[in-house]
């Protein structure tokens, strides 16, 4: 947790002191170093991690192996530390190296989370997204490790013999480059980008939500039927997007047609599910990741545009392609993260803190860990800057990315406030007596 | 500690003192409590828990054992949890259901 809010700090400060990141097209060494930044220190780190829990409360089941989600951590870290910092300096050599390791991490995560998934007692629409989503991270990275191989140079291959070891690597390696320069680099890029949005994170946060979202609210799933065609529309779609998008073929349109179908099965779903629920009121945290997931219907649009077979590269298909990749970032998947944090951290601590007090003494519920009135001001300052931000990119002003960053920053600053509160409880519990007197008095 | 009679009431009331934190309700108002055995000093308590696999049941199940513990009459406290018939909003008191604001 704290290594993806201080990689998210980082990336919307950095955005802050340089709006032209977002202002202008984002195929530059910078954007794409912010990026991953974003990607892999902020949503990958708290998303691997929520895995960890989430999966199995979500599937009934226990984590294989806590021992390899530690190792994981680290090869992990230092990965994606070393490729955002190399790719800021362009050295892609060593951004293969260091994908290399966090490549090795993501196979120890991979190997974990399909473990707990074979104990699952039942299989149900949410361990089908999960084990998806597994499927595409592994593609996702394979596809990324396959573009830096692509961008290197390899003079050293024709002075070692392809029967030594290194020499064989390096032969390989210089194949593999060889292959990928037949594609564009931009799709190329595009692909591996959709492979990882779409594939894993909003591939699993349609999977988790189809858990979470009924628990929190006292509702269930409407149709099983429904929010199994949701997942199986979209792994169909990014199939077909991912060929069609790295060839720049027109068929493309047809994908992201049926990838749209499939998030509107799942908006009818969500939609069927809140009007099912027992629980009338919906706290922040919720009202967070639903407004969330409502921007997948304008991002849809945006897709269906940018796939429009012909599309000229103009300067407003730039802005629209840099707005793409933002909503989706930005305003799909981070804001839905942030509405689950304040599920998860409070139950976190809560249960470090508490969990052995009940009965015992008062313990606070979860939502006295922190302030709503500060979670009410984030939210608010949330939506505001993504508007604001949006509207820059659109119109290619810096001076007003730079206002909607500092929103994003000022709504960051009310998490990381609320995220310090919550775990002032894990150094200073707040207990205090039962107050026993009307039971032991017998006033029934 | 005053020695109070053991009786179905008196349990109920002192498993008010256990909340469920995430909804901020206790487990009777919740409708979690399904039967109460009482065999002299010894009370057994079945119960379910709103969602199954929930990591919070072992900590609420013995929030329960405390609660009861507290009782100087109670010897021994046992929990059983159980998932059939599965928990559902309807089973909540009126006053759980005004608390959490859950319509019928």
């Amino acid at each position: 947790m704290v290594t993806g809010m201080l990689s998210l700090f980082t990336a919307v400060i950095l955005l802050t002191l340089r709006p032209e990141l977002l202002a202008t097209y984002h195929y530059n060494q910078y954007v794409i170093a912010t990026t991953h930044l974003f990607v892999l220190g902020w949503i990958c780190t708290i998303v691997m991690g929520a895995m960890y829990q989430l999966v199995p409360v979500a599937l009934e089941t226990k984590l294989y192996s806590e021992r390899l989600a530690a190792w994981q951590f680290l090869f992990h870290l230092v990965g994606f530390a070393g490729m955002v910092w190399m790719f800021w300096t362009w050295n892609m050599k060593q951004v293969g190296h260091f994908g290399s390791l966090l490549t090795f991490g993501v196979g120890l995560f991979v190997y974990n989370i399909a473990r707990t998934l074979l104990r699952v007692p039942r299989w149900n629409v949410i361990a089908t997204s999960v084990a998806c989503a597994l499927g595409w991270l592994s593609l996702a990275v394979c596809a990324g490790l396959t573009i830096a191989i692509g961008k290197c140079t390899y003079e050293t291959a024709d002075t070692l013999a392809p029967g030594s070891l290194l020499g064989a690597i390096l032969h390989g390696l210089k194949s593999v480059a060889t292959f990928t320069a037949r594609f564009d680099q931009i799709a190329a890029m595009h692909a591996h980008a959709h492979l990882g949005a779409l594939g894993v994170f909003v591939m699993l946060i349609i999977g988790i939500s189809y858990k979470l979202v009924p628990m929190f609210t006292l509702s269930e799933i409407q149709s099983p039927r429904r929010a199994l065609a949701s997942v199986a529309l979209l792994n169909a779609g990014l199939l077909g997007s991912f060929v069609t998008i790295l060839l720049r073929h027109p068929f493309r349109f047809a994908f992201a047609l049926i990838i749209a179908a499939g998030l509107a099965c799942y908006g009818v779903e969500m939609l069927a599910i809140l009007r099912a629920r027992k629980r009338r009121a919906l706290d922040w945290g919720l009202i967070s990741f639903l407004t969330a997931i409502s921007l997948l219907a304008p991002l849809s649009v945006l897709a269906l545009i940018l796939s429009w077979p012909g599309l000229a590269l103009t300067t407003l298909t730039g802005r629209l392609e840099n707005l793409y990749g933002f909503l989706a970032l930005a305003g799909v998947i981070s804001f839905a993260i942030i509405g689950m944090f304040y599920k998860i951290i409070p139950f976190l601590v809560w249960y470090g803190s508490y969990s052995t007090h009940i009965g015992l003494g008062k313990v606070p519920s979860l939502a006295d860990l922190y302030s709503r009135g500060l979670q009410a001001l984030g939210y608010w300052a949330y939506v505001a800057g993504l508007a604001v931000t949006a509207t820059a990119i659109l119109l290619g002003h810096a001076v007003t990315v730079k206002c909607g960053c500092a929103l994003l920053g000022l709504s960051l600053a009310t998490l990381g406030s609320n995220v310090a509160k919550i775990l002032s409880h894990l150094l200073r519990p707040k207990l205090q007596p039962l107050d026993l007197r009307p039971v032991l008095q017998g006033d029934l | 500690m005053q020695t109070t009679q053991l009786d179905e009431p008196l349990i109920l009331e002192t498993l008010r003192q256990v909340v469920d934190p995430e909804i901020d309700c206790n487990i009777v108002d919740l409708g979690l409590i399904y039967a109460i055995r009482i065999d002299g000093g010894k009370v057994i308590v079945q119960m379910t828990l709103t969602t199954q696999g929930c990591p919070m049941h072992e900590s609420i199940a013995w929030g329960v054992k405390n609660a009861l513990r507290n009782l100087e009459a109670v010897e021994e406290a046992n929990v059983e949890i159980v998932w059939d018939p599965p928990w559902h909003p309807a089973m909540m008191t009126e006053e759980g259901r005004a608390r959490v604001g859950v319509r019928s």
